[in-house]
This record gives C-alpha cells, sequence and structure tokens, in this order.
C-alpha cells in the first residue's frame, strides 16, 4: 500500500462526519452540560436535574414512539392532538376514579394510533397524509369532548404528576421504563428487527414474508399508545386537562429529537439511546437559553441550528 | 473502424483522458492504488476485474462523485477535479450506470433532454422536445410513446434513453457500467449498433462488462484492475481470452481452462417420479395466461424466453408474489391455500428476486441481519430473537458461501455485488426450502462469485433440492439446466430436455414460437404442447 | 394430485383497512359519547359567564373626545331591534376570555331581541375575512368584529361601506379611519392593565426586588402592551425594582408552569411574578406548589380576572388580578343602538377595568370568569 500524501484531509472529514453522525449527540448535550456547570448558577442541584428530567418527559415519550414510526419509514403528525384526546378522556372519566380514567386515555391513543396505522398500512394512504387528518381530527375531536381547560382535583392523578417514588418522580420512572421497554423491544423481539427491515427496504420485507401491514398497524398504535402516555403525564403535571394547548407543536420537537438522535427520516434505523439523548439535547437548549435569559426568538434559532446541524451530518453520510 | 484506426487517432491527438497515480482509499480498503489509466478519442475500452478490484471507485472517481486522495487527472490536456458529477456531465462525460439513473415519473423526452430543454419564449417548447425525442430514440431502435413516464418501459428501453441521453448532452466520454444486463439479445445488438455509431463520431466509450463475447466483439483496448491496481492494458483483439480470465482472477491459466467458462457439473439424475413443485394454469392479468410447470427434488428446471416473454412473472407468481386471476401451485404434493409470500415461504418456496437492490437486501442492516431476515421467526422463541440461533445459521452460510465481509456485523450495502447476491441466496437457503426459484442469480456480479453461484446451484441441485433457473445469459442456462421450458407472451411454448438442452435448440424453439419467426430445421417434435 | 385453487376471497388490504378504521372510529365515539363521567358531574364543569355577571362600565377618562354620528357615516336611520347583527369571534372558544365573550355578544343579542348570526375564525385570520364576507353575504346588517390581527381588512372594509354596514370592533382595534371605515371601537387600554399591575407589584414588594415577566405570545399586540406599561411604571415609581427575567409562556397554563419551573431553578431569589395572563399565573403558581414553595413566598400579579385566577388570590398564591373584562356585549348593542338613533357615539371607547385583591376578592368571585 502506498502512503497517502495529498489530501489525507478529505479521509478525515468523512470519518469526522461519521463519527459525528454517531455521536454528536451525546457531545451536544455534554457541551451543554458543561456550558451550564460552568455559568449557569445553581445548574449542578438535584432540583435542577429533576425539573429537566420532568420537562422532558412528555417529548421523550412522544420521541420514542416516533422513533418507531420512523424507523419504518414513516411519520406521525398526530401526536399532539392524541395527547390533547387523552387529556380530554382523563377529564371525562374522572369520575370512575384514576384508574379507569387514565385506562380509557390509553385506550383512546391505542385507538387513534390504529386509525392511523390501519389508513397507512392497508389502504396504502401515505403516512403524512394519514396522520395529518388525524392531526386535525383528533384535536377537533378533544375539543367538541372538552372546549375549555379543565382543572382536575383528584388527588391520585396530582399525585402522578408531582409525587415521587424514592425521590424521584413518578414521570422519570414512566420514561425510564418506556425507554426501557422501547430498546428491549428493539434489541431482542422479533417485532422491533421487523420493523427496521421494513424500513429498510419494504419490498424486500414482503417479499421475505414478513407480515408488513400487521407490523405497521402495531407501530402507530404503538405510537398512538406512547401519546396517550406524554397526554396523561403532561395533564397530571399540569394538573389540568387542556385539550386546546396541549402538545400543540410538539410532533415537531418529538421529530426533531428523533432526527437529532441520528435516527434517519427515510427509515431503516432506529435508535433508542440517540433518540433519548435528542429530546435531551433539545431540552437542555431550551433550558440553558431561558435561564439565561435570552429572548425567546433565541431559542428557535437554537433550534434550527442543531436541526440544521444534525440534517447536514446525515446528509454527508447519504452521500459517502 | 477497426481498433488500430482507434489507436493511430489515439496516437495523432493524443489521449482524451489521461490518470496518473490515481489513488482512493476508503476506511479499511485501498479501493485505488496509484492507477495509471488513459482513454484516446474514439475507442472503446473495455475496464474489467472482478467486483472489489476498483473499477466501480476508477469511474466514480473520474465522474465526481469521489474525490481522489491523491493522484492526477487529466482532460483534454488540462488537470481537472471534478467537484460533482454534474460538473464532469457537463464537461462531457457521461456515465450510464448499472441502475439506470434517470427520472422514472417524468416523461421520457423529459429525461431526454432534462436540464437542455428546447425553449420557446423560456418556456419548454414541448412540441418540438417531442418531435426531438421520439426522431432521435427512433435512431437507437426504441419506438415508444415519449411523452409517456419513463418508468413504463423495459430496461432495456430505459437503458438506450439514457445513452441517447448521453449524447444528446455532447458527451466525449460515456461510460457504461453493464449495459447489457438487463437487455434482451435484440437490444444488445442495436446498442452495439449504437456504439459503433459513437465511435464514429470520436466519442470514447468507456465499457464495463462481465460478458467477454462482448468484449471480445466490440471493444478496441482493454485495461484490467485486480485489487486496485492496473494489471493489464493492451490491444483487445491479440489477448487471448483465457489469458484474460486468468488476469482477473489473478489464477494460473491451466486453473482457469480446467474449470471451464461456467462451473455447473454434468447433468442431474431426478432421483423422485414426485414431482416437489406443480404450478398449474397461472393466470395473471396480461401477463401469464396459463402457465403450467413441475418441478422434481434434485432438478434444475432452466425458464427460457426473452425479456417480458413472463419468465419473471412466472416465479414471482409461484412465490406468492404476483396477485393471480387464478392457478393453483402445490409443494410435495400439498396445496398452498393463501396466496402471499409469507404462505409460500412456509410451504418451503423461496424465491431470489431479479431485483437485488429494489427487492433484496436491506442496504441499512449488517449482513447477518440480512441473512435472518426471513427466517427470523424460526430463529427466535416467543417473539423473542436468539443471537446465538442467528449466529450459528449466519456462520454456516458466510462460510459455505464464502462471503466475503469485514464480519457479520458489517453493513451487507458496503459489500460488492457479488457478496450481496450471496447474502440474499443465504437468505433463502436459511430456510431450508424445497424449492427454490433463481431470477438471474449472477446478473451483474463478478467472474468469480458468479462461479461459485454457479457451483452452488449445482451443489443445491445434487442435495435434492428444486432449482428453477432464470438468466438472460444463454450460456448458463444451456450449461445449468437439466430442462428448460420455453415462454413467450406469458405462456409455455415448448420444453426442452436431456440433450436437447442446447443454445442452438433454444433460441429456434424462441424463434419458432414467433408468428414472424424464421422457420429453421431443429424439430418441431420438441416441442411440447403447454 | 389434488390440488386447490388459491383463496382468492383472501383478505382484502382495503377491506381490512376499511373494517379497522370503522373499529378503531366506533371504539373513538363510544369513549367520547358514552358513559363518560367527569369529576364533578353535578356542577357539569365550568359555567362560563354569561351577561348575568357584571357588565363593562366604561372609562370616561380614557378614550376618544372625537365621535361619529349616523349623518357623518353617511346612512339611514335604523332601529337596532330591526336589524340582523353578525358577530365575527377571532379566536376558538377554548380560553375563558373568549367563551365569556362569545356567550355575552349571544345573550345580550337574546335579551334585546335581535336575530345573530355568528362566526368563528379559530385563529385563522384569512378564515376571519371571508368569515366577515360570508355574514354579511348572509344578511347582516351591522357587524361586531373580534378581530384577530389589526390590518388587512380592506377587502372587508370596502364591502361594508359599499353595503352601507357598520362595523363595531371590540377588544383588538381594525386599523382605519373611524366613522369612515367603522364605527367605534370598544375594548380594554392593555398599556394601562400593564400600568396597574406594577402599581400592584410596587405595593407587593414594598418597591424592593428582583421579578420575572411570563410574557404572552410573541409578536402580539397585547403581549407588547401588557409589557409596556408594566415596565415603564416600575421604571418611573421603583427603581428599586429590577426585571431579571422574561420568557415567554404563550398565554398557557403549561408555557407559565415550565418556564417558571426554570425560573425558580436558576433564580431561587426571585421575588415576583408578573403573568401577562391568568393561565400562565396558574401554571407558575402549580410550578411554585410543586418546588415546595409557599403561598406569598413569590408575589403573582395577573390579568384578565379569570375566576381559577381570583379563586388563587383567596387561597394566598396570587396577589392580585388585573381585570380585563370580556363582556362586551351590553357595550357593543349600546354602540349600535344609540348609532342607529342619530346620537353621537365616540370612536373610541375604553372600558374600566376593575382589579381583584385579598381585600374584594372573595364577595368578586362570583364577577369573575
Amino acid at each position: 500500500m502506498t502512503a497517502v500524501d495529498v489530501p489525507a484531509v478529505c479521509g478525515d472529514r468523512e470519518r469526522v462526519i461519521g463519527w459525528l453522525q454517531e455521536y454528536g449527540v451525546y457531545v451536544g448535550v455534554a457541551a451543554l452540560l458543561v456550558f451550564n456547570i460552568a455559568f449557569t448558577p445553581h445548574f449542578l442541584s438535584v432540583e435542577n436535574f429533576r425539573t429537566q428530567a420532568v420537562q422532558v418527559t412528555p417529548v421523550l415519550i412522544l420521541s420514542l414512539g416516533m422513533a418507531l414510526v420512523i424507523a419504518t419509514g414513516g411519520i406521525d403528525l398526530s401526536v399532539g392532538s392524541v395527547m390533547a384526546l387523552a387529556a380530554a378522556m382523563i377529564s371525562l372519566y374522572l369520575g370512575y376514579g384514576p384508574v379507569a380514567a387514565i385506562l380509557v386515555a390509553l385506550v383512546a391513543g391505542a385507538a387513534a394510533g390504529a386509525v392511523n396505522g390501519a389508513l397507512v398500512a392497508f389502504a396504502g394512504v401515505q403516512a403524512i397524509v394519514a396522520t395529518l387528518a388525524m392531526m386535525i381530527g383528533g384535536r377537533g375531536l378533544s375539543l367538541v369532548l372538552l372546549p375549555q381547560l379543565d382543572g382536575i382535583r383528584n388527588a391520585g392523578i396530582r399525585e402522578l404528576g408531582a409525587g415521587d417514588l424514592l425521590g424521584v418522580p413518578y414521570l422519570v420512572w414512566v420514561s425510564a421504563a418506556l425507554i426501557a421497554v422501547v430498546a428491549f423491544v428493539v434489541r431482542r423481539t422479533v417485532f422491533g428487527r421487523r420493523l427496521v427491515a421494513i424500513g429498510g427496504n419494504r419490498r424486500a420485507s414482503e417479499l421475505s414474508g414478513l407480515p408488513v401491514r400487521r407490523t405497521l398497524l402495531a407501530v402507530y398504535m404503538l405510537c398512538g399508545l406512547f401519546a396517550a402516555v406524554a397526554g396523561v403525564l403532561a395533564t397530571a403535571r399540569l394538573q389540568a386537562s387542556d385539550p386546546n394547548s396541549i402538545g400543540q407543536l410538539i410532533e415537531l420537537s418529538a421529530i426533531t429529537a428523533v432526527v437529532v438522535g441520528g435516527t434517519p427520516l427515510q427509515g431503516g434505523r432506529m435508535r433508542v439511546a440517540g433518540t433519548v439523548a435528542g429530546a435531551v439535547l433539545m431540552q437542555l437548549l431550551v433550558s440553558t437559553l431561558i435561564k439565561h435569559d435570552l429572548p425567546p426568538s433565541w431559542t428557535q434559532i437554537a433550534q434550527t441550528a442543531v436541526i440544521i446541524a444534525a440534517v447536514y451530518v446525515a446528509r454527508e453520510r447519504g452521500r459517502r | 473502424m477497426t481498433a488500430a484506426a482507434a489507436q493511430d487517432g489515439a496516437g495523432a491527438v493524443g489521449p482524451i483522458l489521461r490518470t496518473r497515480g490515481l489513488t482512493k482509499r476508503f476506511p479499511g480498503v485501498l479501493a485505488l492504488d496509484g492507477v495509471d489509466f488513459d482513454l484516446s478519442p474514439g475507442e472503446v475500452h473495455a475496464l474489467v476485474g472482478e467486483n472489489g478490484a476498483g473499477k466501480s471507485t476508477l469511474i466514480k472517481v473520474l465522474t465526481g462523485v469521489h474525490a481522489p486522495d491523491s493522484g492526477e487527472v487529466r482532460y483534454r490536456g488540462a488537470p481537472v477535479r471534478f467537484e460533482t458529477p454534474l460538473r464532469a456531465q457537463q464537461a462531457g462525460i457521461s456515465t450510464i450506470y448499472q441502475e439506470v439513473n434517470l427520472i422514472p415519473l417524468l416523461s421520457v423526452a423529459r429525461n431526454l433532454f432534462l436540464g437542455r430543454e428546447p425553449r420557446r419564449l423560456g418556456l419548454i417548447d414541448f412540441g418540438r422536445m417531442h418531435r426531438d425525442a421520439a426522431r432521435i430514440l427512433h435512431d437507437y431502435g426504441v419506438e415508444v410513446d415519449v411523452t409517456r413516464p419513463l418508468d413504463r418501459l423495459s430496461m432495456g428501453a430505459r437503458q438506450m434513453v439514457a445513452l441517447a441521453r448521453a449524447v444528446v448532452a455532447d458527451a466525449r466520454v460515456v461510460i457504461m457500467d453493464e449495459p447489457t444486463s438487463s437487455l434482451e439479445p435484440r437490444e444488445v445488438e442495436t446498442l452495439f449498433s449504437v456504439i459503433g455509431g459513437l465511435r464514429e463520431r470520436g466519442i470514447t466509450v468507456v465499457y464495463v462488462s462481465h460478458r467477454l463475447d462482448e468484449l471480445y466483439r466490440i471493444c478496441d483496448r482493454v485495461t484490467v484492475l485486480r485489487d486496485g491496481r492496473v494489471v493489464h492494458t493492451g490491444a483487445m483483439a491479440g489477448l487471448e481470452r483465457l489469458r484474460l480470465i486468468s488476469l482477473m482472477l489473478g489464477r494460473e491459466m491451466a486453473q482457469v481452462e480446467r474449470q471451464g467458462a461456467t462451473t455447473f457439473g454434468g447433468a442431474h439424475e431426478q432421483r423422485a417420479a414426485e414431482p416437489v413443485l406443480v404450478a398449474e394454469g397461472l393466470d395473471a392479468h396480461r401477463r401469464l395466461h396459463g402457465v403450467s410447470l413441475a418441478i422434481h427434488p434434485g432438478e434444475v428446471l432452466g425458464l427460457g424466453g426473452l425479456l417480458g416473454s413472463g419468465r419473471t412473472e412466472t416465479a414471482r407468481a409461484i412465490a406468492g408474489a404476483l396477485p393471480l386471476r387464478s392457478g393453483r401451485v402445490a409443494v410435495a404434493g400439498v396445496p398452498l391455500r393463501r396466496r402471499s409470500a409469507a404462505a409460500a415461504i412456509r410451504a418451503g418456496i423461496s424465491m431470489l428476486p431479479e431485483d437485488r437492490k429494489g427487492e433484496g437486501i436491506v442496504p441499512e442492516l449488517s449482513v447477518r441481519e440480512n441473512i435472518a431476515l426471513a427466517a427470523m421467526p424460526r430463529l427466535a422463541r416467543f417473539g423473542l430473537v436468539s443471537e446465538r440461533r442467528i449466529d450459528r445459521v449466519v456462520e454456516v452460510f458466510v462460510e459455505r458461501l464464502r462471503i466475503k465481509c469485514a464480519g457479520t456485523r458489517q453493513k451487507v450495502a458496503e459489500l460488492s455485488g457479488g457478496n450481496q447476491q450471496k447474502v440474499l441466496l443465504a437468505r433463502w437457503l436459511a430456510l431450508n426450502p424445497k424449492v427454490l426459484l433463481l431470477d438471474e442469480p449472477t446478473r451483474g456480479i463478478d467472474v468469480g462469485a458468479k462461479a461459485e453461484v454457479q457451483r452452488l446451484v449445482d451443489e443445491l441441485a445434487a442435495e435434492g433440492l428444486g432449482v428453477m433457473l432464470i438468466s438472460s445469459d444463454l450460456e448458463e442456462l444451456i450449461e445449468g439446466a437439466d430442462r428448460v421450458v420455453v415462454l413467450k407472451d406469458g405462456a409455455v411454448v415448448g420444453e426442452l430436455s436431456g440433450g436437447e438442452v442446447s443454445e442452438g435448440a433454444l433460441m429456434q424453439a424462441i424463434a419458432r414460437a414467433g408468428r414472424a419467426g424464421a422457420g429453421g430445421d431443429a424439430g418441431a417434435d420438441r416441442e411440447v404442447e403447454p | 394430485m389434488a390440488t386447490v385453487p388459491f383463496d382468492r376471497a383472501g383478505r382484502s388490504p382495503r377491506r381490512t383497512a376499511t373494517v379497522f378504521t370503522a373499529l378503531a372510529c366506533t371504539a373513538l365515539t363510544l369513549l367520547a359519547t358514552s358513559c363518560a363521567r367527569g369529576e364533578d358531574e353535578a356542577g357539569g364543569g365550568q359555567t362560563a359567564g354569561g351577561g348575568q355577571a357584571r357588565a363593562q362600565e366604561l372609562d370616561d377618562a380614557a378614550g376618544s373626545d372625537q365621535t361619529c354620528n349616523i349623518e357623518q357615516f353617511g346612512m339611514e336611520k335604523f332601529d337596532l331591534k330591526d336589524m340582523t347583527v353578525g358577530f365575527s369571534q377571532s379566536e376558538a372558544e377554548s380560553n375563558p376570555f373568549r367563551i365569556t365573550e362569545t356567550a355575552s355578544i349571544k345573550s345580550e343579542a337574546e335579551k334585546r331581541g335581535v336575530e345573530l348570526i355568528t362566526a368563528n375564525a379559530q385563529s385563522d385570520f384569512a378564515q376571519q375575512i371571508s368569515d366577515v364576507q360570508g355574514l354579511m353575504s348572509q344578511g347582516a346588517e351591522l357587524l361586531i368584529v373580534a378581530p384577530l390581527n389589526s390590518d388587512g381588512w380592506e377587502p372587508v372594509l370596502a364591502e361594508a361601506e359599499r353595503k352601507q354596514i357598520p362595523i363595531v370592533t371590540i377588544d383588538r382595534e381594525i386599523n382605519g379611519n373611524p366613522c369612515e371605515d367603522y364605527v367605534t371601537f370598544i375594548g380594554s387600554d392593555f398599556v394601562e392593565q400593564g400600568r396597574r399591575a406594577a402599581d400592584r407589584m410596587i405595593e407587593a414588594l414594598g418597591g424592593e426586588g428582583e421579578v420575572a415577566i411570563l410574557l404572552g405570545t410573541a409578536g402580539n399586540n397585547v403581549t407588547t402592551e401588557r409589557t409596556e406599561g408594566f415596565k415603564e411604571r416600575i421604571e418611573e415609581k421603583a427603581p428599586g425594582i429590577e426585571v431579571v427575567f422574561e420568557q415567554t409562556g404563550e398565554f398557557t397554563r403549561e408555557g407559565g408552569q415550565s418556564v417558571t419551573e426554570q425560573l425558580i431553578q436558576s433564580n431561587p431569589e426571585i421575588d415576583g411574578v408578573y403573568a401577562e395572563n391568568d393561565e400562565m399565573g396558574i401554571g407558575a403558581v402549580t410550578a411554585l406548589r410543586g418546588a415546595g414553595k409557599q403561598p406569598g413566598d413569590v408575589k403573582i400579579v395577573t390579568v384578565d380576572g379569570t375566576e381559577a385566577a381570583v379563586q388563587g388570590i383567596i387561597d394566598g398564591w396570587i396577589y392580585a388580578v388585573i381585570e380585563s373584562n370580556p363582556r362586551f356585549g351590553p357595550l357593543a348593542f349600546d354602540a349600535h343602538e344609540s348609532f342607529g338613533k342619530g346620537e353621537d357615539v365616540p370612536v373610541e371607547l375604553i372600558i374600566s377595568d376593575r382589579e381583584y385583591t385579598r381585600d374584594n376578592a372573595e364577595e368578586e368571585l362570583s364577577n369573575a370568569y
């Protein structure tokens, strides 16, 4: 082998970009942590980490479901509306007690996901169209059900939103459990392998005898279920059902977390840890800007910058 | 024009394109290692080598897809470095890729003139564009409605459109990567005459192919690459066929000679009288008209016929991947009740699809995930994946099929075409099928891998599998198959078995079935009623 | 050999889709309608206020001296009772302010026996333009408009002029010439609301301390004006108070809560929070309670006057609420009525907003909306 003398930079650059795609999101999280530890007063406190963990919970849970859908090559724009639907259900069914109300909310989420899944998998409607319909219809339905914010006084729901177990908020326990479940599903189950293969090459998956439609249906149902969980937790935290403003534009945050975490939008790949880190990165970013009292427009600009960086890195990799 | 004439021209004008010491390194691989490569104006230059030899990388460096790590490219006398394929195209270097890179949903005419549309008042002059397109394509033997979307065309016609497009774009150098792999013999002839035309106009053609016959027919000079280096450059005419193969493979000539051109063994005995697969009256709207056939264990059944005769459709129908109006399929006497790929797989039918990229590999997944894809349910318990079981199966097949990879966790997209094909074969064999349907198993893969695949088909048949082989490589079909069913227009028009299986007989069977077919002397007795 | 034809009926994907979608939709509908039982069914949820609660009063000092009468406007006198009134609402009736505003218009129309047709633009300005045009073509002879934006009304104004339809705008202004493009504007003075919130904050903190502002939606005139008035008054009267933090809570409870949670992490010493609407203020209360603060540790002043916020004063969490009264019904119809009689109507009617403090919260709770 001859020595490569002239522009060794070129190969290095590709390697750096490949590395960034793999680990960039962790670098981002670490950089923000270091910055905050150095410059943000009272950052290194248990209370602060608790706040960040609690605030990131809804987006984090959504982005896990979203990552599953995106890994199949689809997308789910309806997650925010499904959150609203779940919030409305909580308020409507709280008369039967918190457990029943939460169950109804979860069933509603899964049902909404089933509609999305059936349209995508069986009727062949494009994911973006099917879930856009649900995004509008779901929000509309929840506003019909519960036209205005309804405060929740039920002790059980309030405890879920504000209480903790062994010093860790219930919200954080739930998201940790869901992360574990998704990681297990993706790594260890046939279902998890299938959904990634379907995203990678749907025709090949069909010819290989994979139950493509059933898998897609299940994935959208899971995503709906996760959205409902996020809706229940957000409602519990707010101590009010607010179908009008809950989950507005949150689908974009979830998609951002997934993409920043290194799952490509065209599917075929699924990164659980990256997705979690992506959600945490966006949370830390917003929190840093708020804590330093920078104008809200800065937050949007910073988020945009992160998304562009993530997409750029992904694109560079795709070109290789 | 002869090869000598072309070289004379080269001597007078100097090379149109020349590289010196071209080196390109990918992580873990030195893809090009100091390549010196010259192209003369108006020559047809064969670029050959096994997969992984560096052909694709060289082409990509020449056309601006990759930047070289070191070395120099001089084009028309001046050093160049194309930053993008578009720049190379604008400078006059056009590539016609293996997987044709046109825009499927745009019309044929739009594709032909993309970026160079004739304009009137700043708007596209569609009338003129369509007239010009029809005229140009006519010269290439393509008679189609140029206003239809490109994806309605056959692969062969698309290739011609791509070629015509390169010429429309004033190319000085046209690079063709496996241009004939998806063409019918008739289309190949047209292509060759078009290439002849290009040569006369002084356009240089770089011709990449694994089909040695074609190289000898149309190429003036040849450059052989092996392991990223140029191992031979010279005139095509003086080079012995065996010498060429040995240069490519890096094997001794004697060894090549012993192994022959294909690696198929003799005919297989049909050990059992009962067929392992029976298909009756397969009928698909406008594509299949009552195709019936049977495959016996230990037999390789060839499907003969031209492109579009229904060979692929027959395989897909049997494998549950093509909706049927009617028809029955039974495996080992047990009829399939449901018509789906999954049901066919459960019954023991495996099909290697023709379109490796589109329907075969899952590019983002690793070699082992790709191998285990179809067999996943069998390698799992209660829906949970057993890595240990997967590893066991994968190891067996990687070894048996000699899949070359940097480890089973390497992404399959990073493998050469031949190795990807082997991965797919492994996927299907891991299902332990009773019937194996192979649709163009050696298309676009290098000589070495091709030989291995052919040998494997032999072995599998010998082990008692029923194999169906579809190949547009006549030699492969004749030598590989024990029996050939000939299709035309979606119906069975003949069958050759035993000693009748020969190139001539097959050609005649195909030709005779056609209404305008020239009558040959080869016997009508060979024809069997479908 | 016996072979059986494929099961042609199979499972058609489209049919499966239809079946599945139908099933799931049925499930959703059932959940939505069948046997819901809310937390306190007896109360039937909040009854958003109509006309029975306290109506708006005009601030005689504020507003414009310029007046408009029907002759200047150039049309015939009319009797309100015979007219059809069109009402265009800008935002969805999902927050207390909008609910009360619409309810107030509707109940006033009912009380006076005037025919009313309504439309809601759901925060979509293009929709509102076509809403108003629709109202006119449906036969509205008088208009009450709660505009989403101040600009971009030219097409509507031109059409109204042609058809001689007088317009009263409420809660936000339309940019145009009074008595030409529209008759009058009735609304609150948002800058003044900000000033009064500042007065309460100064009083609460004794003129010393650090204050955070929970801003409304960016680019909204309510946000800018409530901020402007607050800062102006603080600067002028209490240099000892410093605004150390300004972040948007998007006028939502969730936004107020999240931002306040961040705030009390990074500024644990914060003394006061000015929330530009009640919802964000209530979110701030939730955040403070979650962080283990006691009522009164951080002084909260909010604007709007919703029932939940006034209840917050009684509970000790909120120091004061500046009212922004949405009950436009009586004043809007009064304006049309006197205009129709040929009387002079001021082209700008500014409402005198009240405020709720610890002293009056309990007795005034019923007046909150």
